[in-house]
């Protein structure tokens, strides 16, 4: 009997190993696949240039572009086009990354937000705006005036991810 | 709960559809006498999801995605079956990097889900202690996938001619720390299935097996090799990068539940083993090979060991981007009948260890067979669907 009250007593002085969520939260691990982020250049610019190779990678039909042409008087992207529309169904998407690995600019990239939820279906649907990450620093909104011919090039010079 | 009285004595019990021990929907009937079974009925079927009438609208990519969320718990296997079957059908040999990868997390896999059912099989022997420890221990394989993979249940390790990502010295030294603690904790688990008295008093003696029984009624995995049957698709036809590293296959000869229990336990040990084995041996190499986007015409079948046991894959191509027919044979299934046949002498208490002691996973197995006779037409209106015309069967 003794031993046993060793045992309540020894479990006592122990850390709890759960994790009280609303209020504290645990950290993702850099692999995560949580909520995708639509990416910007650090001058404003989004990378995403309406190619919907994402839509065409993806293999629950989630992504749904649509491009438009851009001219140096109302430029958001780099290159001839950029997606006027760029819609995610979350109810859809099975987070695999698919779409990530599919850009050729490094446009959309799945983030660490796993905090998803909607109140209807079509709250489901996060548009463009829901998307796209907040306009850098040191650069301005899209559409952007541009001097002509200074971002013809569509695709930027990359390099392979470290992890 | 509704009784039906059927003769002199003896009483029908329903269970299910909803929650029957376990948390998935399956109805059971249990004709009792008193408090003993006589007869048992599985009706399954609640869940089916048309996952094989999709797999042919997809191409193989997304296909690979849809077998991924056939189990919910072994999601690894089922994707490296398909993947397995394809490459095959395309002459395609994913690179041995990728092989070894691919059983590195099919036994993480493996000890997540004894893990999870040695918890589930405490919690239905009213053992709660041992469920919150061994899903406490569980989170360890749950984060080491993390870590690799991103995600906790849905790795997505594969790619169709390889993996998706690769593990890199630090990871192996987390996974190898993780091991050594799963490894600490099994040891306490081992002794308590084998040595607590109030918890052998539901084990020992139950659901008792024997060889001949579990031959006959085609039992696989655990549930199979707790009987002594040699049947492990591991060391029979050992895929991947099995035969590098030749599995080392569990068996007692008890038949009961406390063989069962004991079975799993020691296969997680043969999983620590593996694991560790191959983080010393990881070959070096590509991730993934080429792979064409039409596969050539042709069949194939792809067994693969699931930690429920003998997973089955039938894939036949017509040489487009889409599979013809996908049939899936999960190892739920074959173990059904066990059930019905153990159950009959023991008490209507025990139906819930019985049950859990399978390991079963309805979602899995529920798929539908039409068997045609000779005459009969191949395409059912809605209607005779609904009248239950036309020998449908589960």
């Amino acid at each position: 009997m003794l031993q046993g009250f060793m045992t309540t007593l020894k479990s006592i002085l122990e850390k709890p190993v759960t994790i009280q969520y609303p209020e504290q939260k645990r950290p993702v691990r850099s692999r995560f696949k949580g909520r995708h982020v639509l990416k910007r250049y650090d001058n404003g610019l989004e990378k995403c240039i309406g190619c919907a190779l994402c839509a065409a990678a993806c293999p629950a039909d989630a992504i749904f572009v649509e491009a438009s042409e851009n001219s140096d008087e109302n430029r958001y992207s780099p290159g001839e086009r950029y997606a006027s529309t760029y819609e995610i169904n979350m109810m859809r998407c099975i987070f695999c990354g698919f779409c990530e690995d599919a850009c050729p600019t490094e446009a959309i990239v799945l983030g660490d937000n796993y905090e998803l939820s909607f109140t209807s279906r079509t709250d489901a649907i996060y548009p463009k705006d829901m998307l796209l990450e907040p306009v850098p620093e040191d650069g301005s909104p899209t559409p952007q005036k541009v001097p002509a011919g200074a971002f013809d090039r569509a695709i930027p010079l990359m390099q392979d991810a470290t992890d | 709960m509704e009784i039906k009285k059927v003769d002199e004595g003896k009483f029908v019990v329903p269970i299910g559809p909803q929650h029957p021990a376990l948390k998935e929907p399956g109805h059971f009937e249990f004709t009792v006498d008193g408090e003993i079974v006589m007869d048992a009925k599985v009706r399954l079927g609640f869940v089916h999801r048309g996952i094989e009438k999709m797999a042919e609208q997809r191409t193989y990519t997304r296909d690979l995605y849809l077998m991924e969320r056939v189990c919910g718990i072994c999601s690894h296997v089922h994707g490296t079956a398909f993947t397995l079957g394809v490459e095959k059908l395309a002459g395609v040999t994913a690179p041995p990097r990728a092989q070894a990868i691919r059983v590195i997390i099919a036994e993480l896999e493996r000890i997540h889900s004894h893990l999870l059912w040695l918890g589930v099989a405490a919690h239905e022997g009213g053992f709660d202690t041992l469920f919150m420890y061994s899903w406490r221990d569980r989170e360890t394989v749950m984060d080491l996938l993390e870590l690799l993979s991103g995600n906790r249940v849905h790795y997505s390790a594969n790619v169709l001619g390889g993996v998706k990502f690769d593990i890199n010295p630090v990871q192996t030294d987390q996974i190898r720390r993780g091991v050594d603690y799963l490894e600490e904790r099994t040891q306490f688990y081992q002794k308590v299935v084998t040595t607590d008295n109030t918890f052998l008093g539901r084990t020992r003696g139950v659901g008792y097996m024997s060889r001949e029984q579990a031959e006959l009624q085609g039992a696989v995995g655990p549930t199979a090799r707790a009987s002594g049957v040699t049947r492990d698709v591991r060391v029979d036809a050992p895929y991947s990068f099995y035969p590098q590293t030749p599995v080392q296959i569990v068996l007692d000869d008890g038949g009961d539940l406390t063989a069962r229990f004991i079975v799993r336990i020691k296969e997680l040990f043969e999983a620590y083993r593996l694991v560790r084995l191959l983080l010393d041996n990881l070959p070096e190499g590509e991730l993934a090979t080429r792979m064409p986007r039409r596969i050539p015409a042709g069949e194939v079948i792809s067994r693969v060991e699931a930690p429920r046991g003998e997973l089955m894959y039938f894939i036949r191509s017509n040489g487009t981007d889409m599979p013809e027919r996908v049939k899936i044979r999960t190892p739920s299934l074959c173990n059904w009948g066990t059930i019905t046949s153990t159950a009959v002498g023991l008490k209507l208490a025990d139906m819930p260890m019985l049950l859990a002691g399978i390991d079963p996973c309805f979602s899995c197995n529920d798929r539908m067979i039409r068997v045609r006779r000779a005459g009969e037409p191949g395409v059912m209106t809605w209607d005779q669907i609904k009248a239950g015309k036309g020998g449908w069967s589960v």
